[in-house]
């Protein structure tokens, strides 16, 4: 089915000034066009796990999020270093975050997996050059 | 009625500072003053309490009332207990409500402390909703059926103290007075907010409050300060110290004394904490006291004294009260009260949220409003009558404002 709008948000590497905001921004979004409160919950979720993983382990990126008639697609790419080993980063409280990450509340080693949870399809993909990961919850 | 307060007009000089302060946006200013849309206002009180003019007025029932009445019961909220100097007992409140007319008084910490307990078993039968939320503030219920609707199933449905004890403190008026009928007595609760009186006009539930008449605290605070003046005899009456927590930010927390809990009060930092919920970062917290006053119940509106020197009120009782007196025994019933489902409440309709956006519609009118929010100068210096810049653009997409209201572009020669 076509996309009826496509929304790109850029994430800087390290800005915990603005962690979370885009997250709140699409939230926001979603609830002005009126997708029901699962919709919007697990969005959330995935958002702003995606967004503190750019923040904290890569070296920038992006969410694009697409919707469309039947479903809403997030799109999440960043620009390295990658991930070593992805089945490691997807078992739950596997973590590689630093002390000072982990002081500041995060990297409990849940955000991947996190994200697989509240999507009904969720594709890995990363090299050295960065990770991709898309993420479609279906809309009944 | 969807509002417990009202603007005078005249009064009202059209100044923005209420616009401004309302978390919901409700206010707009139209014609040089200010006008609230009802299907928004959450009665929180905020515009009532920064109006330099004091325009909003209270809309609350009279002490006249008290004649409609054959007998008539006062339950004073408990933030009460902390507007008068330091040191007065709260047995001489008591006593100045019957100097005042009424027959008896039934504190309401003493139903505080039995939903407490209701809230504990609540949130330990529920271990899968996290984090469960008290629906004790009115205002920030209201809130999240507004702005956070996906956080509607984290609410915890139970009935408020003020119910609970109008409840007991009715059957308790009927045993001791075989003559009495139910429509003989008057149920009056004492309330520190507008928040609270809509929900007896109004209840959240849609079945009918157990009390019958609401005045606001400082509509009769003057003629308790001086009915607490003619009676210095000593007196006896004890409150529920778990119960009286309840007047201040934290006290629930406290008296609920889960593992993991975040008491927050004030609105900017409630909206704060329901953001971080709907983001899922608070997954981990068992109990959320949201208290839409800053300082807890005792900021609530209509209380006389500062929070500040109220809260210390409160805890000076908390302190000097002996633990081991007994208190009224409806609050020993606490089992057989929940087996007879008491505290059962039903505020959330679930089915009323659910409903299938027209998506290619909605979409398209995020993307006028960002067209026109383009045009905007983002002062949001609220002289258009509308609190930000984005505000206006949406009234002006909705229909109901044009872009020449803005005066910054009319000043650019726009």
């Amino acid at each position: 089915m076509k996309k009826i709008k496509n929304y790109v948000y850029k994430i800087q590497k390290n800005d915990f000034t603005n962690a979370g905001k885009v997250s709140s921004e699409i939230k926001r979004t979603l609830k002005k066009i009126g997708f029901n409160n699962i919709v919007i919950r697990k969005i959330a979720v995935i958002s702003y796990e995606s967004e503190m993983n750019i923040v904290i382990h890569s070296e920038g990126g992006l969410i694009e999020l697409g919707i469309y008639e039947d479903k809403i697609t997030l799109f999440i790419k960043d620009n390295g270093p990658g991930i070593e080993d992805i089945e490691l980063a997807m078992t739950e409280g596997y973590s590689t975050a630093s002390s000072k990450v982990r002081e500041l509340g995060f990297g409990a080693g849940m955000g991947l997996p996190n994200i697989k949870n509240c999507s009904d399809k969720f594709e890995i993909t990363s090299d050295t050059n960065g990770t991709i990961v898309r993420s479609t919850i279906f809309l009944e | 009625m969807k509002r417990t307060f009202y603007l005078e007009k005249d009064k009202c000089k059209g100044c923005t500072n209420c616009m401004r302060k309302c978390p919901t946006e409700a206010i707009r200013i139209v014609e040089g003053k200010a006008k609230i849309n009802d299907d928004k206002c959450i009665n929180c009180g905020e515009c009532i309490r920064v109006c330099p003019y004091n325009a909003y007025n209270a809309i609350s029932d009279k002490i006249e009332d008290l004649k409609k009445f054959k007998y008539n019961i006062a339950i004073p909220s408990t933030t009460v207990y902390g507007q008068f100097s330091l040191g007065t007992q709260i047995c001489k409140i008591h006593n100045a409500l019957v100097g005042l007319g009424f027959d008896y008084v039934y504190d309401e910490s003493w139903a505080a402390e039995l939903v407490t307990k209701a809230i504990k078993d609540k949130v330990s039968e529920d271990i899968n909703a996290r984090p469960m939320i008290s629906s004790n503030c009115p205002a920030i219920v209201r809130l999240i059926k507004i702005k956070y609707k996906s956080l509607l199933e984290n609410i915890i449905e139970i009935e408020a103290p003020m119910e609970i004890a109008a409840r007991l403190s009715l059957e308790r008026v009927l045993r001791n007075n075989k003559d009495l009928e139910k429509k003989d007595i008057g149920i009056f609760y004492i309330s520190p907010c507008p928040a609270k009186i809509l929900s007896v006009k109004e209840p959240m539930d849609k079945k009918d409050s157990y009390i019958n008449r609401v005045i606001s605290l400082k509509e009769i605070y003057g003629d308790m300060i001086r009915e607490l003046k003619m009676h210095s005899e000593s007196c006896f009456s004890n409150p529920s110290l778990t119960g009286l927590k309840w007047a201040i930010s934290g006290g629930q927390t406290e008296a609920c004394d889960f593992e993991n809990s975040i008491s927050v009060s004030g609105l900017e930092n409630v909206l704060d904490i329901l953001e971080e919920i709907e983001l899922g970062k608070l997954d981990h917290i068992d109990f959320i006291e949201a208290l839409s006053c800053n300082g807890g119940c005792v900021g609530g509106t209509y209380n006389f004294e500062n929070p500040f020197v109220a809260n210390s009120n409160i805890k000076h009782i908390l302190k000097k009260t002996d633990k081991g007196l007994l208190l009224n025994d409806d609050v020993e019933k606490y089992t057989e009260l929940k087996s007879k489902g008491y505290f059962a409440s039903k505020i959330i309709d679930k089915f009323e949220e659910d409903r299938k956006p027209n998506i290619k519609e909605a979409v398209e009118k995020i993307d006028k409003i960002e067209q026109i929010y383009d045009k905007l100068p983002k002062l949001d210096c609220g002289s258009c009558g509308a609190p930000t810049c984005r505000a206006l653009a949406e009234d002006i997409v909705n229909g109901t404002d044009t872009i020449d209201s803005c005066v910054i572009l009319k000043l650019e020669g726009n």
